[in-house]
């Protein structure tokens, strides 16, 4: 029992944290552009595959990097990537909500054909970080690889560096400011169209980076954007739209009720328990933990 | 690390900057491109369709004014072009049992399923777009609906009897679509706009995984147990396609009706509804309603017409999507729309791009969404179907 709940904790938080990193990305897109970017999943699934042709020698035969380099490769070309979806598609369509919504949603299913035709629909495995440790002898019954551990220290490195960008540095306050009133933004001399490219680069990049891990921790299929996408949305309404602690504490709540649900009840009920308090949310705090009403402009 | 990611901050910013300003040189091109192209050609090409056009719309006349008098108050007034095309359109589709089979090899063959498949489609766009394409009210869960529909008929045959007759099970499993679709309208039409669409593309997600973790939901491989109404190809056909010109007829009628105004009105502005003394939540019931029992029929239709109720063929996110595209592609809020959207779709689907692979020819499918998002937002049918109605200039 108390192995049991050592287990938990140690899982729940290693799988939040990359929660933390999905939800944040998908937050800032809609707190800034009121777009909400369906494509956010089909972007973590890219950075897991791109990930993967950069460092298996058998995905594409003359490439073969080593993990520490890949890494950063990756995340800078799903931020690319994401940036590219923004400039090539979302802004010419994101006056309307709607249209923005089914173009994004349009990308997502797209980008599931496309990696099945290029790499097949079976699962794609792949390091970061080889190797676990035993906890066993500690009286935990778990064996958590060191990807995982990696995974929550580069989330939290991640998020207090977005936070010091955010809060401290004019260029990331212009985009806490557009967040919070466009109009009001605009009359302090921010250009939004850049505030709007640069919060896409972030996301892409964060999204990147989970990509990674949720393709090193699990495989990376071509399916494996829907969960995420479900997630972030979770999150972000329980944490409050447009907030990053509020998608931080969520994310960290809603990953430990998954690992509680899969520990003490079955897998099978893995996003149910979640979905029960996203429509208890929904209905009793709609503007969820950390929202504020958007200032209408 | 640090570093390392604050290299990037760094370097990624500097390259937006960068690109943002070849992106709008591009932009400008793009734009000088577009309004040569318009003035060279699509304007001379327009001006000789007129000319073309113009004596087929003139023959028609009568015959449009007389259903014009008679009808059109009921589904909406045409003028002599839109007629005839609708005219040949019905007559082309009633009568496609009998040229279908001689056209059928010219175009990759198989003409007379993909034409079958298309009418169950063509329900499913219609139902999903008088649902969202009016109210604005986007679902992505729509394939929930008829998958509701899809395993009552296989529960009923599988657990109850086997020998259950289709005017049982069917209006069962129509009714199940129908208690489903207000299960899912009742707790989410108070949530506006995104809310309500991505907690229907929640819905879809754990549809899925319950049929999958439950054993008597089937499982991956579904049932196999209902009958198909038909192994003849033209009798299937029309079993398919008279009910969905009969849903079309209806639902042209609910759209014209004082109903269909008022969903068209929520999607403007919700707030003038209400301050108009309609409550919109009811109307916005009345839709579910109105698009849930379509649903359930095109569900119980495309039980008869693959045989196999599982997972893949009727609850999948990318049935709900497949919906939504069609509509787009015909064109959203309307009726005729989304049908034509529905034909032209399958059509390219399954003759066009008969040759390549199953993620090539929906790569190219929604590319072809994606372009017509941008570039032509009321849909492909609907400019056509304004284009024809200002042959002579009269409308717009």
């Amino acid at each position: 029992m108390l192995g049991d709940i050592g287990t938990l904790v140690l899982q729940g938080a290693m799988i939040s944290a990359v929660y933390a990193l999905i939800a944040i990305g998908f937050t800032m897109i809609f707190g800034v552009g009121g777009i909400l970017n369906l494509a956010h999943g089909a972007l973590i699934m890219a950075g897991a595959y791109l990930f993967a042709i950069l460092v298996r020698e058998t995905t594409v035969s003359w490439i073969s990097i080593h993990p520490v380099i890949a890494f950063p490769l990756a995340v800078l070309g799903i931020a690319g990537l994401s940036w590219g979806l923004y400039q090539g598609l979302v802004r010419w369509v994101e006056e309307n909500v709607v249209i923005t919504f089914l173009a994004t949603v349009v990308v997502a299913v797209a980008s599931t054909e496309l990696v099945i035709y290029w790499f097949g629909s079976s699962p794609i495995g792949m390091t970061l970080i080889g190797g676990a440790i035993n906890l066993e002898p500690y009286g935990f019954n778990a064996r958590p690889r060191y990807v995982e551990f990696a995974g929550f220290v580069v989330s939290w490195i991640v998020i207090g560096l977005l936070w010091y960008y955010i809060t401290n540095t004019d260029d990331g306050r212009s985009i806490l400011a557009a967040s919070m009133s466009e109009r009001g933004a605009q009359l302090t001399g921010v250009d939004l169209h850049s505030v709007r490219s640069k919060t896409w680069l972030i996301a892409g990049a964060l999204a990147g980076i989970a990509g990674i891990f949720l393709g090193s921790t699990g495989s990376a299929t071509p399916l494996m954007w829907l969960n995420p996408l479900a997630l972030a949305f979770i999150i972000v309404v329980i944490g409050g739209i447009g907030s990053i602690k509020g998608s931080v504490i969520a994310a960290y709540f809603i990953g430990f009720l998954e690992q509680f649900t899969v520990t003490f009840i079955g897998q099978g009920f893995r996003g149910i328990l979640s979905l029960v308090v996203l429509v208890l949310f929904l209905l009793l705090l709609p503007q969820g933990l950390y929202g504020r009403e958007f200032v209408h402009d | 690390m640090i570093s390392t990611i604050l290299l990037f901050t760094t370097v990624l910013s500097t390259v937006s900057g960068r690109l943002d300003t070849a992106g709008s040189a591009v932009q400008r091109f793009a734009q000088t491109i577009g309004g040569t192209a318009r003035r060279r050609v699509l304007l001379p090409i327009g001006r000789a369709l007129d000319r073309l056009l113009a004596p087929v719309d003139r023959a028609f006349e009568p015959a449009s004014n007389a259903y014009n008098r008679l009808l059109g108050p009921y589904f909406g007034a045409m003028t002599g072009l839109q007629f005839a095309l609708i005219l040949v359109s019905v007559v082309a589709l009633l009568t496609a049992g009998v040229w279908a089979p001689a056209v059928g090899p010219l175009v990759g063959g198989g003409l007379l399923r993909t034409l079958a498949l298309a009418s169950i489609w063509a329900i499913f766009a219609m139902s999903w777009d008088i649902q969202s394409g009016y109210t604005g009210y986007i679902s992505f869960g729509h394939s929930v609906l008829s998958g509701a529909a899809g395993y009552t008929t296989a529960l009923l045959i599988v657990h109850v009897d086997p020998e259950l007759s289709i005017w049982i099970t069917g209006p069962l499993s129509v009714l199940a679509a129908l208690v489903v679709g207000l299960l899912v309208a009742l707790p989410t039409l108070r949530l506006e706009g995104p809310y309500f669409s991505l907690i229907t593309f929640v819905a879809v997600l754990l549809f899925y995984r319950l049929t999958t973790a439950y054993g008597w939901l089937g499982g991956i491989p579904g049932f196999g147990d209902p009958d198909v109404f038909t192994w003849d190809p033209v009798v299937r056909y029309y079993y398919m396609v008279i009910p969905m010109l009969l849903i079309a007829l209806a639902l042209t009628f609910m759209a014209r009706s004082n109903l269909g105004m008022i969903l068209v009105a929520i999607r403007e502005n919700e707030a003038a509804v209400s301050a108009a003394g309609i409550n919109p939540t009811k109307f916005k019931i009345w839709s579910f309603a109105l698009s849930s029992i379509p649903m359930g029929i095109g569900g119980v239709l495309l039980v008869g017409f693959t045989g196999n109720v599982d997972p893949d063929t009727f609850v999948i996110v990318d049935n709900s999507i497949e919906m939504i595209a069609m509509a787009v592609i015909g064109g959203m809020s309307s009726i005729l729309g989304p049908l034509g959207g529905a034909f032209f779709f399958e059509f390219l689907n399954h003759q066009i791009f008969h040759g390549f692979s199953t993620p090539v020819r929906y790569l190219f499918l929604w590319g072809l969404v994606l372009l017509v998002l941008v570039f032509a937002r009321d849909g492909l049918f609907r400019m056509i179907w304004h284009r024809l109605g200002a042959v002579r200039g009269e409308s717009e």
